[in-house]
């Protein structure tokens, strides 16, 4: 049984290919990370799926079937760019988005009152939109989304905006729906958050599947193309080294696929001016997989052209 | 079907809540009345109409027309004109010591060469510019007749644009014997009301459209609502606002009249004579829901396709223009209400919302003739219902692209091929 079912689905727009080729599925109780550059195809995969979007090729299934309008009820879908009428006062608005979800206004009102007061804004819920400022906006968002109590929450760049107080905030509430069995499939680009919260990820570039499977899986995939340095000298430039970046005294190397840690041992050895006193294989972080991989397909593409 | 009631409701509650709603329905009429009879107050006191002289109000009872003919072309007056009304004098010395005696208001003189040459000499006690408009038209009336030697004829001369003969082939429709002001004010009237209300409710659709692309809260709506649900919803919804607005003008006008009948009638309008023809409002309802449609469906699809409101001037301006025309030409409406431009207005669909109604509110109107525009009207209203949902689609609403002649073409393709 999948929540959802994408299978080889892919869009155009006039020229643009947008999303060519594109399969995954996400199952339920589980946080499913999309990820991808800028314009890689996610927001299309999303409103895709969500029937916004027609696709030219391909199938989707949520929830075991075509979705249908009782199955729309069931989903929460908080888009990247954030939509609130901002000219209406704030407790209307997301009493009359919530009722577009199937439940009636008594309930809608009923479960608003403990969310505004878990988001602080019980004090902000006569004013206009307009009037809160850009975090309290991302959170009324988060409420439009949660208010009918979705089964599946589509979320896009859930923290953007967001201080450290209100990041941890959605944290804990996407944990806590988690718990309650419900599948999130969320967008980011902070990946620590994505490491921290997703199951399993989808790595779009180009419109195409780049990378897919479980976090923990994928980093053992990746294990062997991350090192960490500690020493004096420069350790930039080495061969095989796909991007060197240093943090608190340590260097972070993020190897290209098939280069060997001896080989870049051995690169640092030979430089004269190079005092070594750490060399050790390192768990990559899903960033440094992010950036192999998307340099990767990077280079392949110019190869190709 | 449960979404596009709630977004009916929305759309309602949301617009009657602006205090802006409220403004544009009191206060718009208020001003517009301030002006138009403001002025035509201030004028009726600055000079008197020819009615007036010919009824013998003048100002103090001094004979109204003094005048003296260098020509020799007033031999008699015609019938209808009084004897104390005008007063024959030898020279010009002679004019001039009645008008200082109070004996008189003001003459003219009529040069040897007015024939030839059209030109009259006013002499009044004090400039007013338009203080002689009404007794130089009975004068040159005066002239007319003596020189043609026919009343009837000397009347088209004076007032040519009422030279139209009717010929009613049914029983007589007692509003087009309305006399020229109440045609004109009901007529104006109807007009006014209509194309009001119809231009404000279509432009809070593109309003309602465009705030939601530019809020990005479509995207939020549309995985509850399929595009024409959504605008289904809205044409609903601000058409109830439409109907209440038009409820509250008409009836605002009927207080008015009721309320103001004597102040109408010192203009010569008498609100008994103002008779609506039978089915007037199932005609004016029909007719202003298909236009309503009609336009909202128009600028609706013009929302759809901007990124903001700011680019949609010219655009919305060119979707009007035909809404427009029939207020524009309102004076040659009023006066012949059943000639060849204000009929063919009538019957074309883009006109017809805004023509029909005030030619039948005036009267005289065939019975085909609304029946045979509401029918052209419902068919183009279908079709431009059809094409504006072509242009309502997610990816359009979605799209930040700007707006220009060649994507209307290209969206409408790429619609066509859905």
């Amino acid at each position: 049984m999948t929540t959802v079912k994408v299978s080889h689905v892919s869009k155009s727009f006039g020229e643009v290919k947008a999303v060519q080729d594109v399969s995954f599925e996400v199952y339920p109780g589980e946080v499913f990370g999309l990820l991808g550059p800028n314009g890689a195809g996610k927001t299309t995969t999303i409103r895709m799926m969500l029937d916004i979007f027609r696709p030219d090729h391909g199938e989707i299934t949520i929830f075991d079937g075509k979705l249908t309008e009782d199955k729309k009820n069931r989903i929460g879908y908080m888009p990247e760019e954030r939509g609130l009428y901002k000219d209406l006062k704030l407790e209307p608005t997301l009493l009359f988005l919530a009722t577009l979800k199937g439940i009636d206004e008594a309930t809608a009102k009923a479960r608003l009152e403990p969310w505004l007061e878990r988001f602080d804004l019980t004090g902000f819920r006569q004013q206009k939109v307009q009037n809160l400022s850009k975090g309290m906006q991302q959170k009324a968002q988060l409420i439009a989304t949660l208010l009918h109590d979705p089964e599946l929450l589509v979320v896009d760049e859930p923290f953007a905006g967001l201080d450290p107080v209100n990041t941890r905030l959605v944290k804990d509430i996407i944990e806590e729906l988690r718990q309650q069995g419900k599948t999130i499939i969320m967008s980011a680009h902070q990946m620590h958050q994505v490491e921290e919260l997703c199951n399993r990820i989808l790595l779009i570039d180009h419109g195409r599947n780049v990378l897919y499977g479980e976090v923990a899986q994928i980093k053992r995939d990746f294990a062997g193309n991350a090192l960490t340095i500690e020493g004096q000298g420069d350790f930039t430039n080495l061969p095989g080294v796909l991007e060197a970046r240093r943090h608190n005294g340590t260097w972070n190397l993020t190897l290209d696929t098939g280069v060997d840690s001896q080989d870049v041992l051995r690169a640092i050895m030979r430089q004269d001016n190079v005092k070594l006193e750490r060399f050790e294989i390192a768990e990559p972080s899903l960033e440094d997989i992010f950036v192999t991989v998307v340099q990767r397909a990077g280079h392949e593409e110019a190869a190709n052209a | 079907m449960r979404n596009v009631i709630i977004v009916i409701k929305h759309e309602i509650r949301n617009t009657l809540g602006k205090p802006s709603f409220w403004l544009t329905t009191f206060l718009l009429p208020a001003v517009i009345m301030v002006f138009s009879f403001g002025a035509q107050f201030l004028s009726r006191s600055a000079f008197e109409t020819e009615e007036d002289v010919l009824s013998g109000q003048g100002e103090t009872g001094a004979v109204a027309v003094g005048y003296v003919d260098y020509a020799g072309l007033i031999k008699a007056l015609p019938p209808e004109i009084p004897a104390t009304l005008v007063q024959a004098f030898p020279d010009e010395e002679t004019a001039q010591a009645a008008l200082v005696d109070g004996q008189l208001r003001e003459f003219y003189v009529i040069p040897a060469d007015y024939v030839a040459t059209g030109k009259l000499v006013a002499v009044e006690k004090e400039f007013a510019p338009l203080g002689n408009l009404g007794t130089i038209d009975i004068l040159r009336y005066i002239v007319s007749y003596n020189l043609v030697g026919d009343a009837v004829l000397a009347r088209r001369i004076a007032t040519p644009l009422f030279s139209v003969e009717t010929t009613a082939v049914e029983a007589p429709d007692s509003n087009a014997n309305q006399d020229y002001g109440t045609r004109f004010i009901v007529g104006y009237g109807v007009l006014f009301i209509f194309f009001f209300v119809l231009t404000m409710s279509s432009g809070f659709m593109l309003r309602s459209v465009s705030r939601e692309k530019e809020n990005q809260t479509v995207e939020v709506l549309l995985v509850s609502l399929r595009p024409r649900d959504l605008m289904l919803g809205k044409v609903l919804g601000l058409g109830v606002v439409a109907l209440l607005q038009m409820a509250i003008w008409l009836g605002g006008s009927y207080l008015t009249l009721n309320r103001g009948g004597s102040a109408l009638a010192s203009f010569g309008i008498f609100i008994e004579s103002i008779t609506l023809p039978k089915g007037f409002v199932v005609w004016g309802l029909l007719y202003f829901v298909l236009g309503y449609i009609l336009y909202a469906s128009l600028l609706g699809a013009i929302g759809a396709l901007a990124p903001n409101t700011r680019e949609t001037g010219q655009f919305t301006f060119l979707a009007m223009l035909p809404l427009m025309l029939p207020l524009w030409l309102s004076s040659a409406f009023a006066q012949a209400p059943n000639d060849l431009l204000a009929t063919i207005m009538s019957l074309f669909p883009l006109t017809a919302p805004t023509s029909m109604l005030p030619r039948l509110a005036v009267g005289g109107v065939p019975f085909w003739q609304p029946l045979v525009g509401l029918v052209a009207l419902a068919a183009t209203t279908y079709l431009f219902v059809l094409i504006a949902a072509r242009f309502f689609r997610a990816d359009t609403l979605l799209s930040s692209a700007s707006m220009s002649w060649a994507r209307v073409m290209e969206e409408f393709r790429k619609g066509s091929k859905k």
